[in-house]
């Protein structure tokens, strides 16, 4: 990451929590607002982070652009900004106009831009429960019962414990399919199917605990940990169900066999 | 960013090329080692078989050349120990002096203690074991009560158990975690790390234990009145605990951690190799995502080690997934395929699938509990 993309990303991160902050939870945006708020996106030029320089992006590398839309998942705004991202590298790649404004649905999509709208997913996976993860503990941390905060209650300290591990595997796995996507070459498949694999489960595990210790208050419709959790729920099949991922990645190990489980391990 | 982040593994070609040299080795010397033998993971001991690695400087590797080490990487150590352990390789005979009694001595020791023990480790001739549990020390390691006293001729004279001591009953020597002043209650202050020559020392005695499986891989060590020569003592008196908790970082944060079903993970593609079906595809494919997943984290804790910074945390929370992991094998392999787990079939998935389901309760309980490290992953987080 050099100077420039980790201002951007400051920037962004900025931009993004203020409009996020500003948006009504579980309504319906005014008119204007909206189209204000996606100006201001545009005018940061967020919406070309995934294209390329020569074909009119912000000239990030791969690894920086999905930085930015893991930004987008730890900061949960009402607007498509993943899905216009996706678009515009897909017109740009196929030499079509990119599209005007937000775009709420991509086309058809080959296998290979199922793989990279995939990947996308599972970044945005890796911000919304980076957030969940904040929220829990200082939800802990504020609210007491039994006279003591729940925080030091052992059992909501394991819960939490778990949640940090799972939280920091699902990472750990969607950086790596970026690190593969990055290098080019055949490799970036399987790690994709590996993080979406891993991410959507520690998305099913970790939405489960935050909302377990966040009690009923986070159940209500005014509270912001539902943006992130039905989000993961969306997410974690969308390109590619978890299940259908996870599919992929076990045939082709068995289709290997025994012998080659370890290296095609140190290979992944 | 709340998470702990973990840094991403360095790749490294000097590496790579270790690794084919490691396989190649690794499928001459443990040709002959059936997939029951191999799923005993690291408590297969074979002195040879050590030694063997020794020659080929592949212990020590990361120490200092002036005490028998290589000055290499940790990311090639860490070669080296993945590809021994997803190979079933019998590496207990230099196991933990390789990992972490040596490490401890290259930090605390005193010279001569170096000079005299650090070749041997790195020759594979030397045997460790740990001396840190005892019958009433358990997880609460601090409640340690075994003493050293020292004598009037600056000599020490040890009373107390040491319990579940792996292969003390082979071990050269150990490194004894005890009080050598004060009283249980003043918990962590005055405990020190002695350095134990277990087949010269007088009123030490080792016992069997046996586990569920009747295999004997524990002991209890007996102390009475046992005298450590004055230069016995390892590090700084009265430092105990913070050595000792710089011991199990090392302890904790290798691949061994979710390493130990491999075998078993091995033989249930075997059995599924043709199945079309997609209980057995989503299975295999959620436990290869874990797994590339944990090795990914787990060099992202070499990378931690080789760069000075402390990975506890970090470690923890390989361990705690690693065993997790670990132990759900055998009931996800067993929902798989109609066999009956037996030790004693000649279908090497069913002697496998019976050996692991009786090893793995201790995959969450070796090396800390569970317990022990959520709670070390829960006071990073800020809730202790």
């Amino acid at each position: 990451m050099d100077d420039i993309s980790s201002i951007l990303f400051e920037s962004a991160q900025r931009l993004l929590s203020d409009l996020s902050a500003r948006a009504p939870i579980g309504q319906p945006m005014a008119e204007q607002d909206r189209a204000d708020g996606w100006r201001q996106i545009e005018e940061m030029g967020l919406p070309f982070a995934l294209t390329s320089e020569e074909q009119g992006g912000l000239g990030l590398s791969d690894a920086d652009a999905f930085e930015l839309v893991r930004i987008c998942g730890r900061r949960i705004a009402p607007w498509p900004l993943v899905e216009t991202m996706l678009a515009n590298r897909f017109a740009a790649e196929g030499g079509t106009v990119s599209a005007e404004g937000p775009v709420e649905l991509l086309g058809e999509l080959t296998a290979e831009q199922r793989e990279v709208a995939a990947l996308a997913r599972a970044m945005q996976m890796a911000g919304a429960l980076d957030m969940i993860l904040g929220m829990t503990i200082s939800h802990v941390q504020e609210r007491s019962q039994f006279g003591r905060p729940l925080a030091k209650f052992q059992a909501v300290q394991h819960s939490l414990a778990i949640l940090a591990s799972e939280v920091a595997a699902g990472q750990a796995a969607a950086e790596h399919a970026v690190a593969r996507l990055a290098q080019g070459g055949s490799s970036a498949t399987l790690a994709i199917g590996i993080a979406r694999a891993r991410i959507g489960e520690a998305s099913s595990k970790a939405a489960a605990i935050a909302h377990q210790l966040h009690g009923a208050i986070g159940y209500a419709r005014e509270h912001r940990l539902h943006l992130y959790t039905t989000s993961l729920w969306r997410w974690r099949d969308e390109y590619g169900t978890q299940a259908w991922w996870t599919r992929q990645v076990g045939r082709q190990v068995l289709a290997a066999g025994p012998d080659a489980l370890w290296p095609m391990v140190t290979a992944a | 960013m709340t998470t702990l982040t973990f840094p991403p593994p360095v790749e490294s070609e000097t590496a790579e090329v270790l690794r084919t040299e490691v396989r190649t080795f690794l499928a001459e010397t443990n040709a002959q080692r059936i997939p029951l033998e191999r799923a005993e993971s690291w408590n297969g001991f074979d002195r040879e078989f050590s030694r063997a690695m020794g020659r080929r400087g592949w212990l020590g590797m990361t120490w200092p050349k002036e005490y028998g080490g290589h000055e290499r990487s940790a990311f090639e150590r860490y070669v080296v120990v993945e590809e021994t352990l997803a190979a079933g390789a019998p590496v207990a005979a230099h196991w933990i002096a390789d990992r972490q009694s040596g490490p401890t001595l290259l930090r605390h020791g005193t010279e001569a203690q170096k000079r005299a023990i650090l070749p041997r480790i790195a020759a594979g001739e030397c045997v460790f074991c740990i001396g840190m549990s005892e019958p009433d020390a358990g997880s609460d390691l601090a409640a340690t009560r075994t003493r050293a006293e020292r004598q009037g001729d600056g000599s020490w004279k040890v009373n107390g158990t040491k319990l579940w001591t792996t292969y003390g009953h082979e071990a050269d020597y150990m490194i004894l975690f005890c009080r050598t002043s004060g009283s249980p209650a003043d918990r962590h202050k005055g405990t020190s790390q002695l350095l134990v020559d277990m087949k010269a020392t007088s009123g030490v005695t080792v016992r069997p234990i046996h586990d569920l499986m009747g295999q004997h891989h524990f002991n209890e060590v007996h102390f009475e009145d046992a005298v450590l020569p004055p230069d016995a003592l390892l590090g700084t008196e009265g430092q105990g605990w913070a050595q000792v908790m710089g011991e199990l970082a090392y302890e904790r944060s290798g691949p061994e951690r979710f390493l130990s079903s491999i075998q078993l993970l091995i033989e249930l593609i075997g059995a599924l190799r043709s199945s079309e079906s997609v209980a057995a595809q989503s299975a295999v494919g959620r436990l290869f995502a874990h797994l590339v997943t944990l090795r990914q984290m787990s060099r992202g804790v070499a990378a931690l080690l080789e760069a000075g910074e402390d990975p506890t945390v970090h470690a923890a929370i390989v361990k705690d997934l690693g065993a997790t992991f670990e132990q759900d094998l055998p009931d996800i392999a067993r929902s798989l395929v109609d066999e009956e787990p037996d030790l004693q079939s000649t279908s090497d998935f069913a002697a496998v699938l019976a050996y692991t389901t009786m090893a793995a309760p201790a995959f969450s309980l070796r090396g800390g509990t569970r317990e022990i490290l959520r709670g070390i992953i829960a006071r990073q987080l800020g809730l202790r």
